[in-house]
C-alpha cells in the first residue's frame, strides 16, 4: 500500500524536473494520504466486519481454581496494573446470563481445542458453545429409535439438512399456494367451494410440515457439565470448527456471509442478517432518484435554457447552490412538518378516513423518506445538469435552430440527449449523498425493525406508506442502542462495509450507464 | 493638359443591384448588443445566386450581420435592431413570418463544424424529420442527394450509420453543409466555414461553395481575404460596424476605391 | 485610391515592406544602368569611340542578369505574400518594367554595334544631327519615366506618354531625309543604313519608355491605358478616387 503511494508520487513527479522544489512531493503526499485513509477505512471495515463470520477455533479453558469453560478467544488486552486479560466469547447466554468472559491470562491452566466442541446458531438466546449429547425423539418423529450419544452429532446434521428443506418447502407453500388463495378468498364475496377446499388442503399441508419440523429436542452440555434441552427446530445451524479443515471453514464462512446478506435480523438485531435494511436502502434510493432526476433536470433546463439571464435568475441559482449546504437534519424536520404531518395528514383525512385515528400516510414512511431525500439532493442534480448544459457549445443549439427547429425541438432533440451524461452524473452524486444520509430519515420513516419488505406480492406491491429499514440507521442502532455491544460491534463493521458496498454498487451502476450513453454518443457503430 | 482631380465625380464605393436581382435587401440596419452598437446604418443588397463575401477585422460586425439574416441575432436577450431586412421582398421581421420557416429557407453553416452527436444519416435527416417527413424511402433519397451535393456521398456512403463525430474536420463541415442543403434552403450563410480546417479541406469547401452558386445565394463571412478573393463574386468590407466598400471582388482586390479598404486588404496600418 | 511612393512601406509586416522597397531599388538600379548604356552608345557613335561601344556591348549581360534577378524577387513576393491591390500592381508593374528595360538595353546594344561598324568604316555619316536630336529626346523620356516610377508621379508619366508621339513624328521625318541622302549619294548607302538602324532603335527605346510610363499610371491609378488613346482619357479616369 505504501508501495502504491510511492509509485503514485513517482508518477506524479514524472513531469517535474530538477529545481521544481518540494511542491510536487507535497501534492503527491496529499494524494497518498487520502489514498491511505481510504484503504485503511476499507481494511478496517472488511477485517472487523467479515472476520466475525469466520468459524474460529473454540477453546476449552481450565482455570487455576478448576473451573472450566469453552469459548472463542477474541482478543487480549493489558490492564493498567500490568496483568494481561483474555476476552472469550462464551455464548450460552441462557445458562450464564452473559455471553462474554474476561479471564486473567495468569489464571489459565490449560487451553485445549477438543474436536467435538460445537457451536450452535439458535433462533433464541444467541449461539451456544458446548457439546451435543443426544437427539431425543418425539412421539410423532419418523425416526422412532433413541439416538445414541456417539452418533448424536451425525443425527443432528441430518436433522438440520431436513429442517432446512422443510422450512424451504413451507416458505414456498406460503408464497405460491397459500397467499394467492387467501387473496382470492378475501376478494370474492361468496367463495367458490373448490377454492375453499384447495385453501383448506394447503393449510393442512402447512400444518403437517410444521409438525414435522417440531417435536424433537436436543440435549446439550456446556463445557462445565451443565445440561440443557432445546427444541431441535430452534437450532438453525451447528458446526465443530476444531474438526474442520481450512476449505470447510471457508465454505462455512461463505454460507454465513450469505446468510447475513439474505436473512432478516434476529435477537433484537444483534444476530441474523440485514436483508430488509439492504432492500430498504436500495429501494428508497431508487425511489428518490425517480423523483429527483426529472424535477432537477426540469429546473436546470428552465434556469439555463429558458429563463431570462437576469439578476433574478442569478439569485435563484445562488439560492439553489446554497440549498446544498443546509444540514440534512433540517430537511428531516421539513419532511416531518410538511410531508408527514401536512400532506400525509391531509391525505389520511381524505382517502383513508376509515383507518383513522391510526395513520396511513400521516406517519413516517417510504414515500416521505424518499421525497425528503429527493429534496435534499435536488440542488446536486440541478447544479450538475446545469453544468452539463453549459458545456454544450452554443453552436450545437444554433445548428439545430438554423435548420428550422423551434426552441422546444432544439431542446428535446439536441440539447437534452447531449446533456444526458451530465444528468446521470447529477443522479450519481445524488445517490451517493442520499444513500449515506441517516439523520433526516429517523424523522420520516426509518425504523429499527421492519422485517416485512415494502415491496412484495400483495397489491399494490409497492407499499409507499410502510416503514422500512436502512443500513445507515441499522449501523447507528447496533452501535448505540444495543445492549450487547461486544456482539453488536462486528455487525456494526459488517453493516458499515455493506453500506459502503451498496453505495459503490449504486454509483458503479449509474457510472456504467453514463459511460454506455457517452460511448453511444461518441462512436455509434464501430 | 493635366489631369484634374475631382473627388465629386468619384463613383460610389457601394455596388448596387436591381430589386429583381437581389435576394436580400437591407435598409438602414442598425444592430446592437445591450445598447452597444455592433452595426450602424447599413444599407446593402445581396444578389441572388452569387457568392457575396463579408470581410473586415474582428468585431467589425460582419458575423452579427450574417446572424441577423436568419434572425439568430434575435435570440440573444440583449440584442436590439432597427431598420429592415427584406428577403425576396418580404420583411423577415414581419408579424406573419414563421422564424423556424425563415431559418429553413436561410440555412447557416458555422465556424466550427457542429454535427449533432448522431449518425451521419441522422444528421442529414434531422431537418427533414423536423418537417415531419418519416417515410424511409423519401429520407433515404434526400439524404443521398444532399450528401452528393456536398461532395461527401462517396466518402461516407459505407458509414452512414457511423457516428458523425468520427469524421474528419473537413468531412464534418461538408456534412453540416449537406445537412443544411437537405432542407432545400434558398440562401446559405457561411460563417467562416473553413477557419478550423486544413488547406486541402478548405479548398474542398471552397470548391463546394462555387458549385452551389447555381442553386442558391451564398453569403460568406471570412477572415481569410484570399478565400474571399477566391470564391466570392462580390465583397463587402466592413469596419467598426460600418459598410466601407462593397464591390465586385475582382475590383476590390486589385483596385479598391478607398484607402481604408486598401490598407485592410494589403495588411497596412491605418 | 491613389497611392504615393511611401504607400508600400506601411505594412504591418516590416519584412514585406523591405521586400517591396528592394524591388523598387533594384528596378531603379537597373534603370540607371540602362540609361547609362543609351548614353554611352550614343556617345560612342557620335565620337567614333569604338572602345566605348565595346563596353556597351559587354555591359548588356549585366542588364540581362539584373532582369533575371528582379523577376525572381517578384516571383518570390507573389508566392509568399500573395499581394493584393496596390502591392499586387507594384509587383506586376515591376515585372513588366524589367522586361521593357531589358529591351531598351538590347536596343542600346544594337546602337553600339552599329556605332562600331560605322567607326570601322571611318566615315562620319550623314544624319548624325537627327540622331543627336532624337537620342536627346528619348533619353529624357527614359529618365522621366524612371523618375515617374520612383516618385509614383502620374503627371510626369502622362507627359512621357504624350512625348512619344513627338518622337514618332521626328523619327518619320528623319527617315524621310535619310532616304533622300541615300538617293543623292549611293556610296553612303551602307553607312546611312546603319544610321537608320540606330534611329529605329532609338524610336523603339521611346516606345519602351512610353510603356514604362503607362505602368506608372497602372501602378498608381489601377488603370490600364496601354491600348487606349491618351487624348481620349478624360479627367474622371485619371482623377483622384479617394
Amino acid at each position: 500500500m505504501m508501495d502504491t503511494a510511492t509509485r503514485l508520487a513517482r508518477d506524479m513527479n514524472r513531469g517535474a524536473g530538477r529545481g521544481e522544489g518540494a511542491w510536487p512531493w507535497l501534492a503527491a503526499g496529499g494524494v497518498a494520504l487520502s489514498l491511505l485513509m481510504v484503504v485503511a477505512l476499507l481494511v478496517l471495515l472488511a477485517g472487523r466486519g467479515l472476520g466475525q463470520f469466520w468459524p474460529a477455533s473454540l477453546e476449552r479453558v481450565t482455570l487455576d481454581d478448576g473451573r472450566v469453560f469453552a469459548g472463542e478467544p477474541v482478543r487480549q488486552i493489558e490492564t493498567c496494573d500490568g496483568h494481561r486479560e483474555w476476552l472469550y466469547a462464551t455464548a450460552n447466554r441462557d445458562l450464564d446470563g452473559q455471553a462474554w468472559r474476561w479471564v486473567e491470562a495468569g489464571r489459565i491452566v490449560s487451553r485445549e481445542t477438543p474436536e467435538d466442541l460445537v457451536r450452535l446458531e439458535r433462533q433464541r438466546w444467541g449461539p451456544f458453545i458446548g457439546y451435543v449429547r443426544a437427539v431425543q425423539p418425539s412421539a410423532n418423529s419418523p425416526l422412532g429409535q433413541p439416538a445414541v450419544e456417539s452418533s448424536a452429532w451425525r443425527i443432528l446434521q441430518a436433522r438440520l439438512v431436513r429442517a432446512r428443506a422443510l422450512r424451504e418447502r413451507l416458505a414456498t407453500l406460503r408464497a405460491s399456494t397459500l397467499a394467492p388463495l387467501a387473496e382470492e378468498l378475501a376478494a370474492a364475496e361468496s367463495p367458490r367451494p373448490a377454492t375453499l377446499a384447495a385453501f383448506d388442503a394447503a393449510q393442512q399441508q402447512a400444518a403437517k410440515l410444521r409438525d414435522a419440523l417440531g417435536g424433537e429436542s436436543l440435549v446439550l452440555e456446556s463445557a462445565d457439565g451443565r445440561r440443557l434441552t432445546v427444541p431441535l427446530e430452534s437450532v438453525l445451524d451447528a458446526w465443530r470448527p476444531n474438526a474442520m479443515g481450512p476449505l470447510a471453514k471457508l465454505g462455512l464462512w461463505g454460507q454465513r456471509v450469505w446468510a447475513f446478506l439474505s436473512e432478516g435480523p434476529r435477537a433484537a438485531n444483534t444476530d441474523g442478517g440485514v436483508w430488509p435494511a439492504i432492500f430498504g436502502t436500495v429501494l428508497m434510493v431508487i425511489l428518490m432518484s425517480l423523483v429527483v432526476t426529472p424535477f432537477g433536470v426540469l429546473a436546470a433546463v428552465y434556469l439555463h435554457e429558458i429563463a431570462y439571464q437576469g439578476r433574478l435568475t442569478r439569485l435563484v441559482r445562488i439560492a439553489v447552490r446554497n440549498l446544498a449546504g443546509v444540514p440534512s437534519i433540517v430537511y428531516g424536520v421539513f419532511g416531518l412538518g410538511v410531508f408527514v404531518y401536512g400532506i400525509g395528514g391531509t391525505l389520511d383525512q381524505w382517502l383513508f378516513s376509515a383507518q383513522l385515528p391510526s395513520p396511513t400516510f400521516g406517519t413516517g414512511g417510504l414515500l416521505w423518506a424518499s421525497l425528503t431525500l429527493a429534496l435534499l439532493t435536488l440542488p446536486v442534480v440541478i447544479v450538475a445538469t446545469e453544468e452539463g448544459l453549459a458545456r454544450i457549445p452554443d453552436h450545437q443549439r444554433e445548428g439545430a435552430l438554423a435548420l428550422g427547429a423551434t426552441r422546444y425541438e432544439t431542446l428535446t432533440r439536441v440539447v437534452l440527449p447531449m446533456a444526458l451524461p451530465a444528468m446521470l452524473t447529477g443522479m450519481i452524486l445524488a445517490v451517493a449523498r442520499a444513500a449515506g444520509e441517516v439523520a433526516p430519515l429517523m424523522l420520516v420513516g426509518v425504523v429499527k425493525l421492519a422485517p416485512r419488505l415494502p415491496l412484495d406480492g400483495d397489491f399494490p406491491f409497492l407499499h409507499l406508506d410502510s416503514k422500512f429499514m436502512h443500513l445507515g440507521y441499522h449501523v447507528f442502532n447496533l452501535g448505540f442502542q444495543s445492549g450487547d455491544i461486544e456482539s453488536a460491534l462486528p455487525l456494526v463493521y459488517a453493516t458499515a462495509l455493506l453500506l459502503v458496498t451498496v453505495i459503490v454498487v449504486l454509483n458503479l451502476t449509474a457510472i456504467f450507464l453514463r459511460h454506455h450513453l457517452r460511448a453511444r454518443h461518441r462512436v455509434l457503430h464501430r | 493638359m493635366s489631369v484634374i482631380h475631382s473627388p465629386s465625380a468619384a463613383p460610389s464605393p457601394i455596388v448596387d443591384f436591381a430589386d429583381a436581382a437581389s435576394c436580400f435587401v437591407i435598409d438602414d440596419l442598425t444592430l446592437d448588443y445591450a445598447g452597444k452598437p455592433a452595426l450602424s446604418g447599413l444599407t446593402l443588397r445581396i444578389p441572388r445566386q452569387r457568392v457575396t463575401a463579408f470581410i473586415g477585422p474582428s468585431g467589425c460586425g460582419k458575423s452579427t450581420l450574417l446572424r441577423a439574416l436568419n434572425r439568430l441575432h434575435d435570440l440573444n436577450d440583449e440584442a436590439g435592431r432597427q431598420g429592415r431586412i427584406r428577403l425576396e421582398g418580404t420583411d423577415i421581421h414581419g408579424d406573419e413570418v414563421d422564424v423556424a420557416e425563415l431559418r429553413r429557407r436561410v440555412g447557416m453553416v458555422f465556424q466550427a463544424p457542429n454535427p449533432f452527436p448522431m449518425s451521419v444519416y441522422d444528421n442529414v435527416a434531422f431537418g427533414l424529420r423536423l418537417q415531419g417527413i418519416k417515410r424511409k424511402r423519401v429520407l433515404d433519397e434526400a439524404v443521398e442527394s444532399a450528401l452528393a451535393s456536398a461532395a461527401l456521398w462517396d466518402e461516407v456512403k459505407d458509414r452512414l450509420h457511423g457516428s458523425a463525430w468520427a469524421l474528419s474536420g473537413g468531412q464534418q463541415q461538408r456534412l453540416v453543409i449537406a445537412r443544411t442543403l437537405a432542407v432545400q434552403p434558398e440562401v446559405l450563410l457561411l460563417d467562416e466555414p473553413a477557419s478550423a480546417l486544413d488547406p486541402i479541406s478548405t479548398l474542398k469547401i471552397e470548391e463546394l461553395i462555387r458549385g452551389l452558386k447555381s442553386r442558391l445565394t451564398l453569403v460568406l463571412v471570412t477572415h481569410n481575404m484570399q478565400q474571399a478573393a477566391r470564391v466570392s463574386d462580390y465583397t463587402a468590407f466592413l469596419q467598426a460596424g460600418e459598410l466601407v466598400e462593397y464591390a465586385a471582388t475582382d475590383r476590390l482586390f486589385t483596385n479598391p476605391r478607398l484607402t481604408r479598404t486598401e490598407n485592410y486588404i494589403t495588411g497596412r496600418m491605418s | 485610391m491613389d497611392i504615393t511612393s511611401d504607400t508600400h512601406s506601411q505594412h504591418i509586416s516590416n519584412q514585406f515592406n523591405q521586400e517591396l522597397e528592394d524591388l523598387k531599388t533594384h528596378l531603379m538600379a537597373m534603370g540607371g544602368l540602362v540609361e547609362k548604356q543609351i548614353q554611352d552608345a550614343i556617345a560612342a557613335l557620335l565620337e567614333g569611340d569604338s572602345r566605348l561601344a565595346e563596353r556597351v556591348r559587354d555591359n548588356d549581360t549585366a542588364v540581362n542578369d539584373m532582369q533575371l534577378k528582379i523577376d525572381e524577387e517578384c516571383t518570390r513576393v507573389l508566392a509568399r505574400r500573395q499581394p493584393a491591390a496596390s502591392d499586387l500592381r507594384l509587383v506586376l508593374a515591376v515585372i513588366r518594367a524589367t522586361s521593357d528595360l531589358e529591351r531598351i538595353g538590347d536596343e542600346a546594344n544594337k546602337i553600339a554595334r552599329n556605332a562600331l561598324s560605322l567607326a570601322e568604316s571611318g566615315r562620319s555619316a550623314r544624319g548624325f544631327v537627327e540622331v543627336r536630336h532624337i537620342s536627346e529626346h528619348v533619353r529624357n523620356m527614359v529618365r522621366d519615366a524612371l523618375t515617374a516610377f520612383a516618385r509614383f508621379d502620374t503627371e510626369l508619366a502622362l507627359k512621357v506618354v504624350r512625348e512619344d508621339d513627338a518622337v514618332d513624328s521626328e523619327y518619320t521625318s528623319a527617315m524621310r531625309s535619310l532616304v533622300t541622302f541615300m538617293m543623292e549619294d549611293p556610296r553612303s548607302i551602307t553607312s546611312i543604313l546603319s544610321v537608320m538602324w540606330i534611329l529605329r532603335a532609338l524610336e523603339r527605346i521611346g516606345d519602351h519608355a512610353d510603356n514604362l510610363a503607362e505602368y506608372v499610371i497602372y501602378l498608381v491609378k489601377g488603370l490600364d491605358i496601354r491600348h487606349s488613346d491618351v487624348d481620349t482619357l478624360d479627367e474622371r479616369d485619371l482623377g483622384s478616387k479617394g
